[in-house]
């Protein structure tokens, strides 16, 4: 990790995690986890279900607390305690498997409400940019439904929109294309793909082997609460290292 | 939403029932005859009309006898050929069902002169013989309630009064007071909070946990004492006299603080159930985007739980207006206290009682009609959240919804020969 400092700036990490640990209660969760995201880069994290994924991406943005530890984001330890964690939130958009869209406004004030709250944007200024965010993932039509009248697929591109509305700097995609119909899967990876053409620094974890092997740069796998194996996706999918890694991606492939 | 193909609106429930043809016709005009018989053979009261044209209130008795009469016939038949009833009685061809029917409006316009005759008008005649009375008519039940009623009626308006008042005030201070302490309950120790404000969420958490702990288990009527004793010492302790005392810490403030206080703990537990009820990926989300946890529960999480909890809190309003009742006991002169006082008086603690019961009911019954109507207003149907299915699960409540219920009913239950 540290040999990429020595290189240009713009290699200088935009994520480093050193040593994170976490339990909930006797259960180990995370065991020593070090990972690093590089800007504009794109991470996914594969495993079996129970391995740590989720908690590994909900302690990067700290909705779980690290027991130990250090998640620097921006040169910030976030993991420090009475550090400012909404005013490095507002940086890290997350995208949920279950959408999590707020259920008593409609789609556009979804999006405004951080900007608005948050940015002291002025209310016509934050509906622009939402529609901006709205009309590239498709759905501006839907600015002012209800929440509860979307379909799944439009949920998650929604969550999306409004997580892109604070312009986050990285990206945190708690399975989401997990909770979708098959059909439905793709044209939230669509917008996903097309965020990565964009340059977004993405940390994504997932079941999706085809979008981890075309989209990501890096591909992590974990296994009982440690990264197994990680490397470029090529490496990881054509020629895995780690027994396990080969076990369980065997598994996937036999579908 | 209903899919019928034509223009025809299903009717309710009790309009199929009158306006249908059924063959329940029979039946349940039966009980309203017989209920007029039975009321055309009690004694007339005194303002009764129908006893100036005896001859038609005999026809009338004749008619009801005649339908029964009908009825037995029917029955017979109906016992007789259980399995072809529909095919062989008379009675089941449509154009006597239709007769049936008509005949059976006129049943019940028969009874409803005889109930307007000996019910109406026999509570007329007990009230105006009761308030030319001297002194409690000792014989009569409907009579002495009347008298009690009139002549107690300054009291009875008063507890009345301090009753709605108690209720209503109470239940509007609680409601603001519970928002307070329901924001002290749920605090929990964030990340950013330096250590003043962490020890304050830690005590105000506390705080509230201990209160309604022991708000909610301890009878209302020994908080009273509590209360009202003991702010009386305390102000005994200064310079006022017991006089001026009795005039600030009367016993209807007392009693409103009361229930005040009391119904704050169980509305903060409502209310705490609502908030608590809201899926905790709102809560997530909105602490994603950089919300603290203030703006996340005021802009996202309260907004729907307070949805959740209107229904409690509406009942609340209910039960304090029963549960004021146990002020009295500190004397604070609520319906319960004017119910006491009247039959003291009278030494008709039972019909005194009977009395302070309908009008509590009437209470109960008219808030709870008003609080439906607020609810609806407010749109109140809790969404089921937490859905992470793909399909549209929204379910479109009504009572329109569901009109095939109607046949159903009458097709189900007595009478169905198979």
């Amino acid at each position: 990790m540290t040999d990429n400092t020595a290189s240009a700036p713009a290699a200088e990490p935009m994520v480093r995690i050193e040593g994170l640990r976490k339990s909930f209660g006797s259960l180990e969760v995370l065991r020593d986890i070090n990972m690093t995201v590089t800007p504009g880069g794109v991470v996914t994290i594969i495993g079996a279900s129970g391995s740590g994924k989720s908690t590994l991406l909900r302690c990067i943005n700290l909705l779980e607390t690290p027991d130990a530890g250090h998640v620097w984001f921006h040169g910030a330890d976030l993991a420090a305690e009475h550090v400012d964690v909404n005013r490095l939130r507002e940086k890290i958009g997350m995208v949920f498997q279950g959408f999590n869209l707020f259920n008593n406004m409609n789609v556009l004030d979804n999006c405004t409400l951080a900007p608005v709250t948050l940015k002291k944007m002025r209310k016509d200024e934050a509906e622009r940019v939402a529609m901006e965010h709205l009309d590239a993932v498709g759905l501006a039509d839907f600015a002012r439904a209800n929440v509860a009248n979307l379909s799944g697929g439009q949920k998650q591109r929604v969550a999306i929109a409004r997580a892109l509305c604070m312009q986050p700097d990285l990206m945190l995609f708690d399975e989401p294309t997990s909770a979708l119909d098959p059909e439905i899967v793709g044209e939230v990876l669509e917008v996903m793909r097309g965020l990565a053409r964009d340059g977004m620094t993405m940390v994504v974890v997932t079941h999706e082997m085809a979008f981890a092997k075309t989209v990501s740069d890096r591909v992590v796998f974990m296994d009982k609460g440690v990264i197994a194996e990680e490397g470029a996706p090529a490496q990881i999918f054509g020629a895995p290292k780690h027994p396990r890694t080969r076990e369980f991606l065997a598994r996937y492939l036999e579908d | 939403m209903s899919s019928a193909p034509s223009g025809d609106r299903p009717r309710g429930r009790i309009a199929s029932f009158i306006l249908d043809d059924h063959r329940y016709v029979l039946l349940g005009t039966s009980v309203v005859a017989l209920a007029g018989m039975l009321l055309s053979s009690q004694p007339r009261p005194s303002m009764s009309f129908l006893a100036n044209v005896f001859t038609v209130e005999l026809a009338m008795y004749y008619a009801l006898a005649a339908w029964l009469v009908v009825s037995a016939v029917a029955l017979v038949f109906k016992l007789t050929h259980w399995r072809t009833y529909a095919e062989t009685a008379p009675f089941a061809k449509p154009a006597v069902c239709r007769a049936l029917r008509y005949a059976s409006y006129a049943m019940w316009a028969i009874t409803l002169v005889l109930v307007v005759d000996r019910v109406v008008m026999g509570v007329a005649s007990a009230w105006s013989a009761a308030m030319a009375a001297e002194s409690r008519p000792a014989d009569d039940m409907l009579q002495s309630m009347c008298y009690i009623l009139w002549n107690g009626r300054d009291t009875f308006a008063t507890g009345l009064a301090t009753t709605i008042e108690l209720a209503v005030f109470g239940t509007v201070f609680a409601f603001f007071l519970a928002l307070l302490l329901v924001f002290c309950r749920i605090q929990t120790v964030d990340r950013p909070d330096n250590d003043f404000v962490r020890f304050l969420k830690v005590v105000g958490s506390g705080f509230a946990k201990v209160y309604s702990t022991v708000v909610r288990g301890t009878p209302m009527m020994v908080q009273a004492m509590i209360i009202y004793f003991g702010v009386f010492g305390v102000l005994r302790g200064t310079d006022l006299t017991t006089t001026q005392i009795n005039t600030i810490w009367s016993a209807f403030v007392a009693g409103l603080v009361t229930i005040t206080l009391n119904s704050t703990a169980y509305m903060m537990e409502v209310l705490r159930g609502g908030i608590e009820s809201v899926d905790a990926g709102q809560m997530e989300a909105a602490r994603s985007l950089g919300l603290s946890q203030w703006q996340a529960m005021r802009k996202v999480v309260f907004p729907q739980g307070i949805k959740y909890a209107i229904p409690g809190l509406s009942n609340e309003l209910i039960i304090n207006i029963k549960d004021s009742s146990v002020l009295s006991v500190i004397g604070t002169f609520d319906l319960m206290f004017a119910n006491t006082t009247v039959s003291g008086i009278y030494y008709q603690q039972f019909q005194t009682s009977l009395i302070v019961t309908v009008v509590y009911l009437i209470l109960t019954l008219l808030a709870s009609w008003l609080l439906g109507r607020f609810a609806r207003h407010f749109d109140v149907t809790p969404e089921p959240f937490g859905s992470t299915s793909d399909q549209m699960v929204k379910v479109e409540e009504s009572v329109e919804a569901v009109p095939a219920r109607d046949g159903e009913n009458h097709r189900r239950g007595w009478g169905q020969g198979r």
